[in-house]
């Protein structure tokens, strides 16, 4: 008879005498386990949809003047001091009239009455496209607009600030949910174990005067907790999967995936969900059993 | 260091020891003695003269208001609560109401007291076979101790004690509900541990199951008085409150 072999019995014999509260708390976990994970998915993938738009994404300076090249360094310094950027490019008045061509193509003939010079010249900011710097676009287009002979600051669309404040918003809801993740399954794990104990509290006294040690007396608890956090986890994302495979089939014909594809949890985030969940639950029964104990 | 000053075969000594359960009922009284080791004492005295109480302070069930208690040289108050398993596994104790856990078989209450020590699954069977054998109680081994006669019963919580071979056994009343034949069947069995060297101190009102031989501590109101049962006191140690 070894500790752990012992342990396990017992974490058997009570987990079944118990049943009732120990299906509970599966389903507690679960359900906790699958409303994380379903905010971290949406999360997950609006990120990729974030990252996909942010390629076109860039910051236009307006200037009232060419810049000579001690003012650009100048300017490159002062953008830089604001946020790290992945490029920055100057755009001259004769550059931006050449593009203008292109872009109008046959009906250049337009511009022929017209002087070459009669666009602004402008500095092109590329920003890094972590979800940070870009949650920040708006301020870092004000910061721009301070700088001197700046005439206008431009930027993408609104409505990517738009998106990033959404993705702003899944992340504080992601975080949210994590933390109602761990009171509900640590609230739930520790009251089933006090239950258990309560139970079994004269078989336990029987223990310790039979010369029982702490830990063998403790470790049925830390079992109990460790197998209701992987069975939760493991259920909630199953269940996850199910919602998933049932959202891809419910849009399979719209155009919508085809635009932003939609994808599960990679497979290390799964893991590492029910990693956490299993040390969760084992701290919770662990407290909570020294706590019941007073080992 | 009050250790090395005792004898070396002593192995439990009671050093004015006074148990005061609140608000005013006094167990035990300045009791002092020593239990060598390897010797067979018996604990009498009438109904409520604190002999459970005696033998739940050597097992640290309960702690002494007054006095010391030491077992193998060592000031069982100090033991702190996390190392108890230590004095636990020296002793075994055959409790007057037996603590059988009433919905496990005979044979998982006598388990109980090997487990904790992590025996294997064989010396387990075969040491529970055993017991079972000699204190008659071989067809019963599968049934749940609530469904045992209280004769039963306390024949289970005997073989629970002394299951793990302690070297200490503390018995309290171990014969009180059993027939002549069946207190002989675990007289015997404690004869024998006593032969294989283990310490016994059994509480009782039997006086059938002790003799000349046999050193006896009579409590009185909590007091002790102790003698060679042939009735020539070796010492009185009673004193007045
Ligand atoms: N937990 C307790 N709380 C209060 N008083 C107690 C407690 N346990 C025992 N007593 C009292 O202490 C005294 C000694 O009790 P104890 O059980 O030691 O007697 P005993 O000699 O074992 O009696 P018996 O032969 O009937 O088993 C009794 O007066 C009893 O009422
Ligand atoms: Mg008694």
């Amino acid at each position: 008879m070894s500790l752990l072999s012992s342990a396990f019995r017992h974490t058997g014999r009570n987990m079944l005498q118990t049943w009732k509260s120990q299906v509970m708390t599966l389903f507690t976990v679960s359900l906790s386990i699958l409303i994380f994970s379903f905010f971290y998915l949406s999360y997950f993938n609006a990120l990729h949809i974030g990252q996909e738009l942010g390629d076109d994404l860039r910051l236009i300076v307006y200037l009232d003047e060419e810049p000579s090249p001690p003012l650009q360094e100048e300017y490159r310094r002062k953008i830089k001091k604001f946020d790290q950027v992945e490029q920055i490019v100057f755009v001259s008045r004769q550059e931006a009239f050449l593009r203008f061509e292109k872009q109008l193509g046959d009906d250049k003939d337009i511009l022929l009455d017209i002087q070459q010079d009669f666009l602004p010249p402008s500095i092109e900011v590329y920003p890094i496209k972590t979800l940070d710097s870009l949650s920040r676009i708006k301020r870092f287009s004000d910061y721009l607009y301070t700088l001197p002979g700046v005439l206008k600051v431009q930027y993408g669309k609104d409505w990517i600030e738009r998106f990033y404040s959404f993705i702003q918003l899944m992340r504080i809801i992601v975080i949210l949910s994590g933390f109602l993740l761990i009171m509900t399954t640590t609230f739930m794990v520790a009251h089933t174990i006090r239950l258990t104990l309560l139970s079994r509290q004269r078989e336990l006294e029987l223990l310790r005067l039979v010369g029982a040690t702490d830990n063998y007396i403790r470790m049925p608890f830390l079992f109990e907790g460790a197998f209701q956090g992987l069975i939760g986890a493991c259920l909630g994302i199953g269940a996850l999967y199910a919602l998933y495979n049932w959202i891809i089939l419910q849009f399979s014909g719209s155009s919508l995936f085809q635009l932003f594809p939609f994808s599960f949890l990679p497979l290390p985030i799964v893991a590492v969900l029910i990693v956490a969940s299993t040390l969760l639950c084992s701290f919770g029964s662990f407290s909570s059993a020294r706590k019941t104990l007073r080992l | 260091m009050e250790q090395q000053e005792q004898a070396p075969n002593i192995i439990i000594d009671l050093i004015k020891v006074t148990k005061l359960y609140t608000p005013d009922v006094h167990a035990l009284t300045d009791i002092t003695f020593s239990v060598n080791k390897g010797e067979m004492i018996f604990l009498t005295g009438r109904s409520g003269a604190g002999k459970t109480t005696l033998l739940k302070l050597i097992s640290k069930v309960e702690t002494p208001t007054k006095g010391m208690v030491e077992v193998d040289g060592i000031d069982i108050a100090k033991i702190p609560r996390r190392n108890l398993y230590s004095l636990r596994r020296k002793i075994g104790m055959a409790y007057q109401d037996f603590k059988l856990l009433p919905e496990r078989t005979v044979a998982a209450n006598i388990a109980v007291s090997m487990e904790v020590v992590y025996r294997k699954n064989s010396f387990i069977i075969k040491r529970t076979r055993e017991l079972l054998e000699q204190l008659g109680l071989q067809s019963k081994i599968n049934t749940p101790a609530a469904e045992l006669s209280r004769g039963e019963q306390q024949r289970v919580a005997i073989a629970r004690a002394v299951a793990n071979y302690p070297e200490i056994i503390l018995a309290d009343e171990p014969t009180g509900n059993l027939d002549a034949e069946t207190t002989g069947r675990v007289m015997s069995l404690f004869h024998d541990l006593h032969q294989q060297g283990a310490t016994l101190l059994i509480a009782t009102h039997d006086m059938s199951i002790y003799n000349d031989q046999h050193r006896v501590i009579q409590l009185e109101f909590g007091q002790q008085n102790s003698y060679q049962a042939s009735g020539s006191d070796i010492s009185t140690q009673a004193t007045n409150y």
